[in-house]
């Protein structure tokens, strides 16, 4: 296959453009994004439950920190039968929250949505529709057949060459490659989600809870119950004594003299 | 909200935050290398494997230059001296390729 | 933290860098109101800080309060007023600047009351309360609201800590000593919880609780050898438990063995922080001493 000769145009016209449109779509929903985004309403009892599973989890981690009288205290505390925290938590009423019912989680989701894929089948949809055709580019190295169907989206030529892109995959091309670009661009947490959290107070270290708080309740009561308390300083003042013992004698020398 | 690692015995304890800080700069460190050696070729219009080639001695320079800027105290900001050449290597290859052909694109073909 | 006088950081500084000093004030709750408010008013970040503006005349409004300038307050609250009108937070600094300030702190309650009913899940709105209790000395108030308080928010760790000074000053230590334990939970790898777990059950004071002392001291060492506070800690308490009549004769002399592993430790730090020689002598003289007090 010979070299192809493109007409200087499409690179003004058809290459250029669409990655300054994926670019700046990018960005532009990036802030539309931060635009619509509620600031969720946090329920006490949702901010309990998940503050109450951090400290689950702590004491399973870190509990050989601390006395066995202490972690056997606040396991009681957690998994007792009759007033466990975990026990009573799981016979609470479920309010595992309908989508369908809950309209705020209707208008979330609608906007998770918005904001991701319909710019995405818009803009490609456009795009497919005024540049349909191109053959933009060349990716600098050789491919196989195997790659046609995915570069050359659009073009129903079976003698060409695989490693030439049509404009519809240079536009997906854009979309993926660029995503490390935006972080690049816009920081990992900018100024502007910062006023988001001037305007109204963000609670805590109220996380996204699972939804059936229940199942993640039993599943926690059931990895605490089976951890066990081996005090982790059981024999510290030995081996502070043992890990220093070359100073020790060094410093009583020292000390003597 | 912190790791430890055992090493010979001795628990090493690590700062999360302060892990993720290191890790978020080198990432943008790895990935305007990427772009800036992709910018480079694609205008001096290297093709096929030398390409690939170019990306992965950048990558190795980017590797030794972060290792002189660290010196020796390395063990203190870092787990391990290669994760820093492998860690973001793939994803920094995308955004690499993209540029490439994209610059490639711009001075070649037409 | 800076230890530079004001005249020294104003001269060098670049806008850039006060910005940076005071976000990194705000990020370690560093209360340093003289300076922030030098820093402010040295330089007009006003129109080059972008959206940090509002977090800075924030934290200058809060500098200003416990300063008690009227005229720097009400510059902050206008604008930030001016820019969110329905904040709640923006709230919460009225009411601290025209009611906690003025002393009218039943008033407050009562806001912060009804600013809970509206926004249950506000942990800044309780921990103001509290604070209002610890203003008027209400110490055992204070005490049952954070417990309140921590029975929802359990992960809050600077409410632990609040509330473990606060049953130290009522002296109920082995509450205290619980709500230590949750931090080490929380954080197994800071020192200084574990030096004060150790100080709490040393207070204590019973055969039990000193050897829990011991092994915290021991930690703490361990985690941080130039630990002077836990190096001295250590000393007392093995001294204290190698006296301990009711042991066996092999268990005093470990302890004897740690303490005077201890009192090496701490003469060796002196001498590589090159002490002169009457310095060293006077630490012999204070260590004796205390071995002597603690036979008593």
């Amino acid at each position: 296959m010979g070299e192809l000769l493109l007409d200087p145009s499409i690179r003004v016209w058809v290459f250029l453009p669409i990655v300054i449109i994926t670019f700046f779509v990018g960005i532009l929903r990036h802030y539309v994004s931060i635009l619509i985004s509620s600031t969720k309403k946090v329920e006490l009892q949702q901010v309990e439950d998940s503050q109450t599973l951090i400290r689950s989890r702590f004491l399973r981690e870190n509990g050989k920190y601390i006395p066995k009288q202490s972690f056997l205290m606040r396991r009681h505390y957690f998994n007792n039968e009759e007033t466990g925290y975990f026990k009573v938590a799981s016979k609470r009423p479920s309010q595992a929250p309908n989508p369908i019912t809950d309209p705020s989680m209707m208008t979330d989701m609608l906007k998770g949505n918005i904001t991701n894929v319909l710019p995405m089948i818009l803009i490609g949809g456009w795009i497919n529709w005024t540049f349909s055709g191109f053959v933009t580019t060349k990716v600098p190295f050789p491919l196989t057949l195997r790659f046609k169907p995915m570069l050359q989206r659009g073009i129903e030529l079976m003698s060409l060459d695989a490693s030439w892109v049509s404009s519809a995959s240079w536009y997906f091309l854009n979309v993926f490659g660029l995503r490390s670009i935006y972080t690049l661009v816009l920081g990992e947490n900018n100024a502007a989600d910062q006023t988001r959290l001037m305007q109204d107070q963000m609670s805590g270290a109220a996380m996204a809870m699972p939804p059936d708080p229940k199942q993640a309740f039993k599943a926690e009561w059931e990895a605490l119950q089976i951890c066990e308390h081996h005090w982790a300083l059981k024999n510290v003042e030995n081996d502070l004594i043992g890990i220093t013992a070359g100073h020790q004698e060094q410093s009583s020398v020292a000390s003597q003299t | 909200m912190r790791t430890r690692k055992e090493k010979s015995g001795e628990v090493v304890a690590y700062s999360e935050a302060a892990i993720r800080h290191n890790h978020s700069i080198l990432e943008y460190c790895r990935t305007s290398m990427s772009a800036l050696s992709g910018f480079t070729a694609g205008v001096i219009g290297l093709t096929g494997i030398l390409g690939f080639v170019f990306y992965f001695l950048v990558a190795i320079v980017l590797w030794l230059i972060i290792l002189v800027k660290v010196g020796s105290s390395w063990d203190k900001y870092f787990r391990g001296r290669l994760n820093l050449l492998t860690n973001g290597l793939g994803g920094g290859l995308f955004t690499y390729v993209l540029f490439w052909t994209f610059l490639y694109g711009m001075v070649h073909v037409y | 933290m800076t230890t530079k006088s004001s005249e020294e950081w104003k001269a060098p500084l670049t806008k850039q860098e006060a910005r940076s000093l005071l976000q990194k004030w705000r990020e370690e709750n560093t209360r340093c109101p003289e300076k922030v408010r030098d820093v402010w008013q040295a330089f007009d970040l006003r129109n080059s800080v972008g959206d940090e503006k509002w977090q800075i005349l924030e934290q200058v409004c809060l500098a200003a309060m416990d300063l008690h300038d009227a005229v720097l307050i009400k510059d902050c609250l206008t604008q930030l007023d001016a820019k969110f009108p329905n904040s709640s937070r923006v709230r919460r600094l009225k009411v601290m600047a025209k009611l906690e300030l003025r002393e009218r702190y039943e008033d407050a309650l009562k806001v912060y009351d009804d600013m809970i009913k509206k926004d249950e899940s506000n942990s800044i709105l309780y921990k103001r309360k509290i604070a209002i209790l610890i203003a008027q000395r209400k110490i055992p108030e204070a005490i049952r609201e954070m417990s309140e308080y921590l029975k929802k928010f359990m992960n809050d760790s600077e409410a632990w800590l609040e509330l473990c000074d606060l049953y130290i000053q009522e002296q109920e230590y082995s509450k205290a000593a619980f709500c230590m334990e949750e931090l080490i939970l929380t954080n197994p790898h800071n020192h200084l919880y574990h030096q004060k777990y150790a100080e709490i059950q040393y207070t204590i004071n019973t055969q039990e609780s000193m050897e829990l002392a011991r092994s915290y001291y021991s930690q703490a060492v361990k985690l941080n050898p130039t630990n002077m506070r836990a190096l001295y800690g250590l000393f007392l308490t093995a001294s204290n438990l190698s006296q301990q009549a009711k042991y066996t004769s092999q268990k005093r002399r470990e302890n004897a063995k740690i303490a005077s592993w201890a009192m090496s430790h701490i003469t060796k730090i002196y001498e590589d922080a090159e002490a002169g020689k009457h310095q060293l002598s006077a630490l012999e003289a204070m260590m004796g001493s205390l071995q002597v007090n603690s036979v008593n």
